[in-house]
């Protein structure tokens, strides 16, 4: 995937998912085939860098808006991508209701995963930088492992309803199905947390009615999985709020051990990145 | 903190923050990303973990008293997607360290250029990344010229 192709395929990345993803006959693998194995950091293009945590379609037409422009050619890409992800948190900000308005951008040094080494809940880690491992796990279940805090969440595939008297977890609760190759994943029942919108240096807070609906497809070429994922919380956001991410297809990544986290001895409150 | 072999300066507008090191949280807490600071000293360990590895280093002040720095860096989640391994960076090795200090102005900052004895340089794995989409944009920007 390029620029070109993105700039092309307007208004956005979810166009060019669309167009770029194989149909689901063309293939007679199982479905789960075309995404297991080992994903991490994007590859280096304009989009791929911008998405690095999450981005919206907002976020990806202004930037290549700007890119587009001759008179930016001399201004670094860096200066460009702060400048569309100022405007993307704009665009974020409009979505948030009065009460999580209050506490948006979170101030970084509120985060439980910096002050305490707490890891992350369901709707940070699903936008992890670094690696995805999935794997299939028997007949009804698939496993999505992350390089970050080595988190792990368990995707039912079988259709069975979340057990009545389990209550809101970090994780949550996952279920999953295929639409054609696209892996849909629809997870409810997560305690209040902490969200990136859409990175660490605009991070808000979530309620237990968060629900995501995430969908991973794997690119025509076979070298990028491309989520797209779709939050609702009735408490945070005014109407729901989908982010975009990638990865690559990186076999020879493995995720390491994920045990030396130290509190801090020191930090600064209202130090905003 | 005068006392040591430490330059102070601040960033040029656009030099590299530590939020483009992608860290697992916002480094500004801890570290100044408007400034930078650069000490020399010996390597005494490489600790190549997650989700932040670390160089510690004794720093030689102007009488010859040393002292123990700390330099941060990301995770090697992170470092290992540039081909950094456990023996980038040895003990024994004397190094040049550029990086954002502390707010509190304590004996620790975080990663942005290592220079070593031979003069080779180890940067963060972003700035690499940013260095090739410049790259492309002048290839595509020459293009587009080239085509009017």
């Amino acid at each position: 995937m390029t620029l070109v192709s993105v700039r092309r395929s307007r208004p956005g990345l979810l166009v060019l998912m669309l167009l770029t993803c194989t149909p689901a006959a063309a293939d007679a693998q199982a479905p789960s085939s075309r995404l297991e194995g080992m994903w991490s950091d994007p590859p280096t293009t304009p989009e791929g860098l911008f998405c690095f945590f999450a981005c919206t379609d907002a976020g990806l037409a202004r930037l290549n808006g700007l890119l587009d422009d001759p008179a930016n050619d001399a201004r670094p890409f860096q200066e460009l991508q702060a400048e569309a992800k100022g405007y993307e948190r704009e665009y974020i900000r409009s979505l948030l209701t009065p009460a999580a308005l209050k506490r948006y951008p979170f101030d970084p040094a509120d985060d439980p995963g910096f002050l305490r080494c707490e890891p992350w809940g369901v709707a940070r880690q699903i936008f992890a930088p670094h690696q995805i491992e999935i794997r299939q796990r028997g007949a009804d279940r698939i496993e999505l492992r992350y390089g970050e805090w080595d988190g792990r969440r368990t995707i039912d595939m079988d259709g069975r309803p979340r057990p009545a008297n389990q209550g809101p977890t970090a994780m949550g609760h996952s279920v999953g199905r295929w639409d054609g190759e696209t892996l849909v994943v629809d997870t409810s029942a997560v305690a209040a947390n902490i969200i990136m919108l859409p990175d660490l240096q605009a991070m808000g807070e979530h309620s237990d009615q968060m629900r995501i609906v995430e969908r991973y497809m794997r690119s025509k070429d076979a070298d990028t999985l491309l989520l797209t994922a779709t939050l609702e919380d009735p408490r945070t956001l005014r109407e729901p709020l989908v982010l975009k991410k990638i990865w690559r297809w990186a076999p020879e990544q493995q995720i390491t051990p994920y045990e030396d986290c130290e509190r801090p001895a020191e930090f600064k409150k209202g130090a905003r990145p | 903190m005068s006392a040591w072999r430490v330059s102070l300066y601040v960033l040029p507008v656009l030099a590299l923050t530590a939020a483009d090191a992608r860290p697992h949280h916002a480094f500004s807490p801890v570290y100044d990303e408007k400034q930078l600071i650069t000490v020399a000293g010996v390597v005494t360990e490489f600790r190549f973990v997650n989700p932040h590895a670390m160089l510690l280093m004794d720093v030689t002040d102007e009488t010859g008293k040393a002292a123990p720095w700390v330099v941060e860096f990301a995770g090697r989640l992170n470092l290992s997607e540039f081909g950094w391994t456990a023996g980038s960076i040895t003990p024994g090795e004397r190094v040049t360290v550029t990086g954002n200090p502390t707010h509190t102005g304590s004996q620790r900052m975080f990663f942005r250029k290592l220079v070593r004895a031979d003069g080779t340089e180890l940067l963060p794995g972003n700035a690499q990344r940013l260095d090739a989409i410049d790259e492309q944009r002048r290839r595509r920007a020459r293009e587009r010229d080239q085509q009017k």
